[in-house]
């Protein structure tokens, strides 16, 4: 019973595709593919879990860039979003007249574990941004840094040997925008342009707590809408349908709070309520950092870390970099050869093999051929010499003897006529007539 | 000042969404000698009809001319709302033939030209869409012959185990009694540890006890034996079924731990080892093909490409033969020419000692002559 059942089924939901397999063979075959629902279980659905496992033991790293004017709470903001002291205290502020005018790129990294995650974090400062009079260059090294991380992966992976490359892309550009209240600056225009084709930029709004809660919603409002206009291309969060509801809620306001509003701190705080809290204390009350409702500091732990770093660098991996290594390689003039990208066909391998054996054949019978012509016409040389040769002699010998026979024919015939006519004196003269008839 | 967590716990449960929304590409190669069950395998793993097995009189049919025809089967296989995309390399027919010298070549090849092209499309500047055919494991079946491992199945096993994920395998484990499975099985261990042939060994991970366990009772299995049965179930019970063969003094079952190692098989290829089998592909065998072939490349070498097709064989030969009997024809020519040049030379001789007799005749005319003057 279960049999029939299982197999009246699984005939219900097959839609075997079974493309019409064309008489002759065209160059694209489209190919078979059974689709089919399983009833029972196999085990092949467990391959997500032997992943998490994996991940587990390999363990996950992530790579930070972090932009913004001198003073905006980068180094706070990390410091607050990872909940541990990374800038040592010593990076303060160097007067700003002391600072060379590049931007140095400064990184920095930590080991995080959580319930027995690993996480190798990378933090890539850069500090100096913005501090010029001319900012025009400003981004030049930040730019050419996020390629060098690029070329450096692209060598590793043209290595010989590369066991294992160790991945030192940025993931994540976050762009810190000071809370003016205006709209975006040319600078940070200027700036995100320049990026967003190479990385997941994330652009938030710093110190947002020196803004009420109607200047944020106007700001951020302003901020997306010079990202429009201005064609920016930052990072959003894919949405899926088969996501629980849940999730897709908190995506959805995840996006809809985009550009974040931060707030940084470190320090603990007490609250009017009595509850220890990071934030900052003002007269007029605490901000929470970790409080939703105060700033989207959570929102962007969240996208960075807890529901989208994996995303960040998939993102990276398979679309920023492969267009970076695509415009690099056809620049160098590499030249693509989409032959290779063909689905295995036994046919067409065949025919393949075909070609090859008649290319093979071909040859074979030239080269045979050759050598029989060859042979064939060395020995014909030789039997024609022999043969000429033979003919040659024979006349040779043949008129040497002929002469001969003349000779003696004469010396036979001038006998027999001084016989008759003389007789035994007569030889002297006899001889005389011969060698006049010779001449 | 308690405060929340950063979020890296969550990690493995992003990787898994990943994994779970993308699915997988498993590639699966069954190899081995005719008839060992190798399709009924497949149906049987997957439990649904993926290959046709090919029916008696059609592998009668196919004779001494049989060849080792690469088969793929493609499927799009989705259990619990996780997706996979199998391919079945079968290959029919191996080691049909009275010579079965070099059968192997074309799944050795196979196997080369998978990583092969997968270097060669990870080397274009655009590479989005790879068709990747790597094996990810090979069962290589065995005859059970309740011997040993065969001269044919060592050569071909060495082969394999040093480019993909070797699983060797007992065919129709339902032949061979209890006794004579356990020392067949030693005797094949015996012979892949003195040969070296390199199979795949599941890793084992020493924090973990219950998985090293696991890895460790599957190595103890090796090499699995296995029951391949159709898609019809036997009724034991009322409405109780079980996937097996029903002979008349009983039922050998497919999953039935007693019977054989089917269930420690289908747990290696699926439920405990799939990723460890896609990852070493990628990352031990993939890599090692791609240094070796660069590294050759460095130094001018190139594998020239063999062909197998017997008829292509049949067709040197053939032209060969024609070569032979021109050259045969054209001897003959030869020879009868020399033998016209010896005639020719006797003619002439005999013609040049005429000449020399009258020559002869008239000198002794002459000295009669000359005599009788005197
Ligand atoms: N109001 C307010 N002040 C903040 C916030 N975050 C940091 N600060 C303060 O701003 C000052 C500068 O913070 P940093 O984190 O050193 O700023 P930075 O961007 O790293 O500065 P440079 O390293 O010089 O580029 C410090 O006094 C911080 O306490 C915030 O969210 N709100
Ligand atoms: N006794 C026994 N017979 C089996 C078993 N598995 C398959 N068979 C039978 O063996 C015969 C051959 O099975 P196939 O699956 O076609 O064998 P194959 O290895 O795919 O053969 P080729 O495609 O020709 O290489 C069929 O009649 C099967 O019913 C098994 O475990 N035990
Ligand atoms: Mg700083
Ligand atoms: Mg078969």
């Amino acid at each position: 019973m279960a049999t029939e059942h299982s197999a009246h089924a699984s005939k219900e939901s097959l839609g075997i595709t079974s493309a019409p397999l064309s008489e002759k063979p065209a160059p694209a075959r489209e190919v078979k593919v059974i689709r089919r629902k399983l009833n029972g279980y196999v085990g092949f659905a467990n391959l997500p879990k032997q992943w998490h496992r994996k991940s587990i033991r390999r363990g996950f790293n992530l790579n930070v860039m972090v932009v913004g004017e001198s003073g905006l709470g980068k180094s706070t903001l990390m410091n607050t979003l990872f909940n541990r002291n990374l800038y040592s205290a010593s990076s303060a502020a160097i007067p700003a007249t002391e600072k060379p005018s590049a931007v140095e790129i400064e990184s920095l990294s930590a080991d995080i574990e959580e319930n027995g995650v690993r996480l190798h974090l990378t933090i890539i400062d850069t500090p100096g941004f913005g501090d010029a009079i001319n900012n025009t260059d400003s981004w030049t090294s930040i730019v050419s840094d996020i390629n060098n991380r690029f070329d450096t992966y692209l060598e590793a992976e043209s290595k010989v040997t590369r066991n294992t490359i160790a991945d030192t892309r940025v993931h994540a550009l976050i762009y810190f925008i000071e809370p003016t209240g205006h709209s975006l600056k040319p600078l940070d225009i200027t700036f995100m342009k320049q990026v967003h084709g190479k990385v997941n930029l994330v652009p938030v709004i710093a110190k947002s707590d020196t803004m009420t809660e109607e200047e944020i919603v106007e700001f951020k409002q302003r901020i997306n809408d010079d990202i429009i206009t201005h064609n920016i291309n930052i990072f959003k969060p894919a949405q899926f349908e088969n996501d629980d509801d849940d999730t897709i809620l908190s995506t959805q306001d995840l996006i809809a709070k985009i550009p974040f509003a931060v707030v940084g701190s470190t320090t603990a705080v007490t609250t009017a309520d009595d509850r220890q809290v990071r934030g900052r204390s003002y007269p007029w009350g605490v901000i929470e950092v970790d409080n939703e409702e105060h700033c989207d500091f959570v929102r962007l732990r969240d996208l960075l870390v807890r529901n989208f770093l994996e995303e960040l660098r998939e993102r990276t991996g398979n679309v920023l970099y492969e267009n970076y290594r695509t415009e690099k390689l056809k620049k160098m003039g590499i030249d693509q050869d989409n032959s290779v990208f063909r689905e295995f066909d036994p046919n067409l391998k065949q025919e393949e093999e075909k070609v090859l054996h008649e290319a093979k054949l071909a040859k074979m019978e030239a080269e045979m051929k050759t050598v029989f012509q060859q042979k064939v016409s060395e020995k014909e040389k030789k039997l024609q010499m022999s043969e000429s040769e033979l003919f040659a002699r024979h006349k040779e010998m043949k008129d040497k003897l002929l002469k001969q026979v003349k000779v003696l024919e004469e010396k036979k015939s001038q006998l027999e006529k001084s016989k008759t006519t003389t007789g035994d004196g007569s030889l002297q003269p006899a001889q005389k007539t011969r060698k006049g008839f010779l001449r | 000042m308690t405060v929340d967590q950063v979020g890296i716990a969550n990690l493995p449960n992003q990787r898994f969404k990943i994994v779970s929304k993308e699915g997988a590409t498993f590639t699966l190669m069954v190899a081995g000698e005719s008839g060992l069950g190798k399709s009924t395998f497949v149906n049987t793993l997957f439990q649904s009809t993926l290959k046709t097995p090919v029916d008696n009189k059609a592998r009668y049919k196919r004779g001494i001319h049989a060849t080792v025809e690469i088969e793929v089967t493609r499927a799009e296989l989705e259990e619990r709302n996780f997706k996979i995309r199998l391919n079945i390399i079968d290959t029919p027919g191996f080691g049909d033939n009275v010579n079965n010298k070099d059968s192997w070549q074309p799944i050795v090849d196979f196997i080369d030209d998978q990583h092969d092209s997968m270097m060669k499309q990870e080397q274009q500047p655009a590479r989005g869409d790879k068709k990747d055919l790597r094996v990810h494991a090979c069962l290589y079946f065995i005859r059970p012959t309740g011997h040993s491992l065969k001269p044919l199945d060592i050569e071909v096993m060495k082969k394999l185990g040093t480019r993909c994920n070797l699983i060797p395998i007992i065919a129709k484990a339902d032949t061979l009694a209890q006794k004579e499975m356990n020392e067949f099985k030693s005797r094949i261990r015996q012979v892949i540890e003195a040969q070296d042939i390199r199979i795949y060994t599941p890793p084992i991970e020493l924090d973990d006890q219950a998985s090293s366990d696991h890895a460790k009772s599957l190595i103890e299995s090796m090499p699995f034996s296995v029951i391949g049965s159709g898609e019809d179930e036997i009724e034991v019970a009322p409405g109780q079924f079980v996937k097996g063969r029903q002979y008349p003094w009983g039922i050998a079952e497919v999953e039935n731990e007693d019977h054989c190692d089917f269930k420690k098989l289908r747990s290696l290829l699926l439920r405990t080892n799939m990723l460890d089998l896609i990852l070493s592909t990628q990352e031990l065998h993939y890599e090692s093909y791609r240094t070796l072939k660069l590294e050759s490349a460095e130094t001018g070498s190139k594998r020239s490409r063999r062909l197998h097709n017997p008829k292509f064989k049949e067709e040197e030969e053939a032209l060969k033969k024609y070569f032979t009997e021109q050259v045969k024809a054209e001897e003959l020519r030869f020879k009868q020419w020399e033998q016209n040049i010896v005639t020719e030379r006797h003619r002439l001789n005999k013609d040049l000692e005429e000449v020399q007799a009258t020559i002869k005749d008239l000198e002794e005319q002459v000295k009669r002559i000359q005599l009788g003057k005197k």
